[in-house]
């Protein structure tokens, strides 16, 4: 029989109401409250322990409690992780996202809770954990357990997730594709869709746009001594590719010395030329620097308006590279471009 | 403009003295087919080989795909690639069905060209496995681009197109055993209730972003990276003006086939005067600058409002930087109050988390999605290779590699493969043949 353990908060773990929401964390053998129902949901499995701990304890001793409630884990076996369901509760809605994230990361189990629509923890925490779309009070406490029972049934038996909307959790931002069961074509879809458009009926695209993730302009920085790096997606690598970057779906960059140069040297010479696949290389394999403009940077390093540039460059490939890896490899950058204390990137793709 | 394409139905292919076609059977006579592919002294080696749903085969590098065509009223099957520049989309045309003739590179393979499984696990990432594939195993002595990662395979395409129209040939003179009619009408000679319908626009974007010649889709043999956008009939698609190129990751990739095919326009023909009042197709673009994609939007924008359209349906060749035509296109659509649905494949990576399109803006509100490029497919040996599988490690197709850290590299010592989805060849099927579609997990 496989083994899971559920997460509650003081009052559904039963310690007290809000005067008691400063309980620490603890640990119990077996199930509380509502533990035993879902451990009678679940098929070939039971709920083992059940960690408590208070909402405001959570709230304000996160790293604590999160370390505590860890801690309780360590010498625990279980295949499966349970928190709330927390309903409207914003801050149990918090304290079931937390554990989760922190339990899946530690012990890459399957983690699941439940919350209403209107709970925070809903978008703080829906791409890191099977949140199910639960209801605003306990009055739904069977229905929402049954939910993450029926799901947790699913894992433990090794079948695969039918996707958020067949499932009933909150949509993570993992899209995949699928084989139609009916097989209805792509232009039967569409001239469907496009008649309920034409019509103003409601019609449910199959590309929701999410909502998207803008970065806030830096603030300006004084140019005549900062230092200035050249990072590009442009695909700009020694001809012999060093470091083996790939063409497309790239997973790795490199970095290369421009010291001395006073502008990068063309494939023709030996020196530099474009891996990227996505655009045609005869103009960046022709003149590098119309992807990483050295030459025009090092004039502008001749005429005093910026301090110096630095001596490497970096780079890597963009087309298809997912956004994920493009991020570490972008954290990885910074952590050279700090130590050399640079003051300014110039990014450019192709 | 009125198009009829005469059927014959291939139920079998096999090679004999005499090139014929009888009860479903089509017989070729290689020795002649293989003389039309070497009618270019730039093809250095050739072989057909045959294969057809079920079998043990694994092909790779496929370049391109044609449907066997010959046009009776005496032009090239393809203006501007197997003959003169002759309007098209208009006549009688026959078709041998069921079949596709396949251009495979013998060793090379570049970015664009992409797998087929015949049976198997494989042969559910593309329409090709269910067809009978006449393929077409040649090598060339275009040594500017053999080691190169993008290729023209100028030589072998028009070779391919050749031998297909060579195939149709094979029927010229036979009753077809059905026939598709395809006609419409000038649009304002159109009757009082076919105009008083929805119109519907299809706004096509094939591949274009190459600045250099030859590795573009062409129109009536002219490069789509030197056109603005422009009126056409969807006859003329359906009959042999547009060819596919040689540059796109080849999931997203639309062959000559998948034109002369295009199920959206069929889709829309059927549409016609029942729901909708089909206008016709304005074929654009997706160039790589700005100011390109600008310009290319307004054009559609300005051609399809002085059509009056009043809806349209939008569908992109490619992903990354063309996915900004296609955002751009569709919000210029509704910006005209043109009722616009999107078609489209998707880059949501391996760990599918990453945004579907590089750009997105709230106005492509209603999109059908067709796949994701960058998922990862493993897959068990095949007995047979036709061309040569290292070409998926080796060559650089947008969907194979080397080596990697993880994974290892795409091609393993038992003939066992693990790629993405980026190299099943025309896999996504944006033109509207995809069962496929994105899911959130």
């Amino acid at each position: 029989m496989k083994k899971g353990i559920l997460y509650l908060n003081q009052f559904f773990g039963q310690i007290g109401g809000e005067d008691k929401a400063d309980y620490a964390p603890t640990i119990q053998e077996g199930q509380v409250g509502a533990g035993m129902l879902l451990s009678n949901l679940l098929e070939d499995a039971e709920i083992t322990h059940t960690l408590i701990c208070g909402d405001n304890f959570m709230g304000s001793n996160e790293e604590e409690a999160v370390e505590k409630l860890l801690g309780f884990l360590e010498d625990k076996e279980f295949d499966i992780f349970f928190a709330g369901p927390a309903f409207q509760a914003g801050r149990y809605g918090n304290a079931c996202g937390v554990i989760c994230k922190a339990v899946k990361e530690k012990f890459d189990v399957p983690v699941i809770s439940s919350m209403h629509k209107e709970n925070p923890g809903v978008d703080m925490f829906k791409k890191d954990v099977f949140i199910f779309k639960g209801g605003d009070s306990a009055a739904k406490m069977k229905d929402d357990m049954t939910k993450m029972a029926e799901f947790g049934n699913k894992l433990l038996k090794g079948e695969k997730s039918e996707g958020a909307e067949a499932e009933g959790y909150y949509h993570r931002g993992i899209r995949h594709q699928v084989w139609l069961e009916d097989e209805t074509p792509a232009v039967v879809r569409a001239i469907d869709m496009l008649l309920k458009k034409i019509n103003d009926e409601p019609f449910t695209s199959e590309l929701p746009i999410p909502e998207l993730e803008t970065v806030p302009v830096a603030p300006a920085i004084a140019l005549e001594n900062a230092k200035i790096a050249l990072v590009t997606s442009g695909g700009i690598v020694p001809v012999d590719n060093p470091d083996h970057i790939q063409s497309a779906s790239a997973t790795r960059w490199g970095r290369y010395s421009i010291a001395d140069m006073d502008k990068l040297d063309n494939r023709a010479n030996g020196a530099f030329k474009t891996i990227h696949a996505g655009y045609d290389p005869a103009a960046a394999d022709a003149d590098p620097n119309v992807c990483v403009p050295l030459d025009a940077l090092r004039a502008y390093e001749k005429e005093g308006k910026i301090g110096s540039i630095h001596e490497y460059f970096y780079t890597t490939v963009g087309t298809g590279t997912t956004e994920a890896e493009a991020a570490r490899m972008a954290q990885e950058m910074i952590e050279h471009l700090k130590a050399d204390e640079v003051d300014a990137v110039i990014l450019t793709s192709t | 403009m009125k198009l009829e394409i005469g059927n014959f139905q291939v139920q079998k292919v096999e090679f004999g003295k005499t090139s014929s076609y009888k009860d479903g059977t089509l017989t070729i006579n290689k020795e002649e087919a293989l003389a039309v592919v070497f009618e270019d002294e730039h093809i250095t080696d050739a072989d057909l080989v045959l294969t057809k749903p079920g079998d043990d085969v694994r092909i790779v590098p496929v370049k391109e795909a044609i449907e066997p065509r010959f046009r009776l009223n005496g032009g090239p099957a393809f203006p501007g690639v197997t003959g003169k520049i002759e309007r098209v989309g208009e006549g009688k045309a026959v078709a041998l069905k069921n079949c596709s003739v396949l251009a495979v590179g013998k060793h090379w393979g570049s970015f664009g060209d992409g797998l087929i499984d015949m049976s198997g696990e494989g042969a559910k990432y593309t329409i090709f496995s269910k067809l009978i594939n006449i393929c077409l195993v040649a090598d060339t002595d275009e040594e500017f681009e053999r080691r190169e990662q993008q290729k023209k395979n100028h030589a072998i395409r028009w070779a391919a197109h050749r031998l297909a129209e060579y195939l149709g040939s094979i029927v010229k003179d036979m009753t077809p055993e059905s026939t598709e009619t395809f006609e419409l009408g000038p649009i304002t000679k159109r009757d009082e209730k076919v105009k008083s319908l929805p119109s519907v626009v299809y706004v096509m974007q094939p591949q274009s972003q190459m600045e250099e010649l030859g590795y573009n889709d062409l129109v009536y043999g002219w490069d789509t990276n030197r056109m603005l956008p422009t009126f056409m009939h969807p006859n003329e698609i359906l009959d042999g003006a547009i060819i596919s190129g040689s540059f796109m990751p080849c999931s997203s990739k639309w062959s000559t086939y998948d034109f002369q095919n295009c199920p959206t326009i069929k889709g829309l023909y059927n549409e016609h005067g029942k729901t909708i009042n089909f206008l016709g197709v304005i074929m654009s673009n997706l160039n790589v600058a700005l100011e390109q994609k600008e310009r290319a939007g307004m054009f559609v924008q300005q051609i399809a409002s002085s059509l009056g359209a009043d809806a349209a349906i939008l569908a992109e060749e490619g992903y990354g930087n063309p996915d900004a035509d296609f955002i751009e296109c569709f919000r210029v659509l509704e910006e005209a109050g043109i009722k616009t649905v999107g078609m489209t494949n998707e880059c949501t990576g391996r760990d599918g988390q990453s945004q579907p399109l590089v750009t997105l803006d709230e106005s492509a509100d209603a999109i059908v999605s067709c796949g994701n490029v960058s998922a990862l497919i493993e897959l068990p040996p095949m007995g047979t290779v036709i061309g040569e599988l290292d070409a998926l490690k080796r060559d650089g197709l947008s969907g194979g590699w080397e080596d990697d850290e993880k994974l290892g590299p795409s091609v393993k010592e038992d003939g066992s493969i693990i790629m993405e989805n980026n190299s099943m060849f025309c896999g996504d099927s944006v033109l509207g043949q995809s069962v496929k579609t994105m899911r959130e997990f």
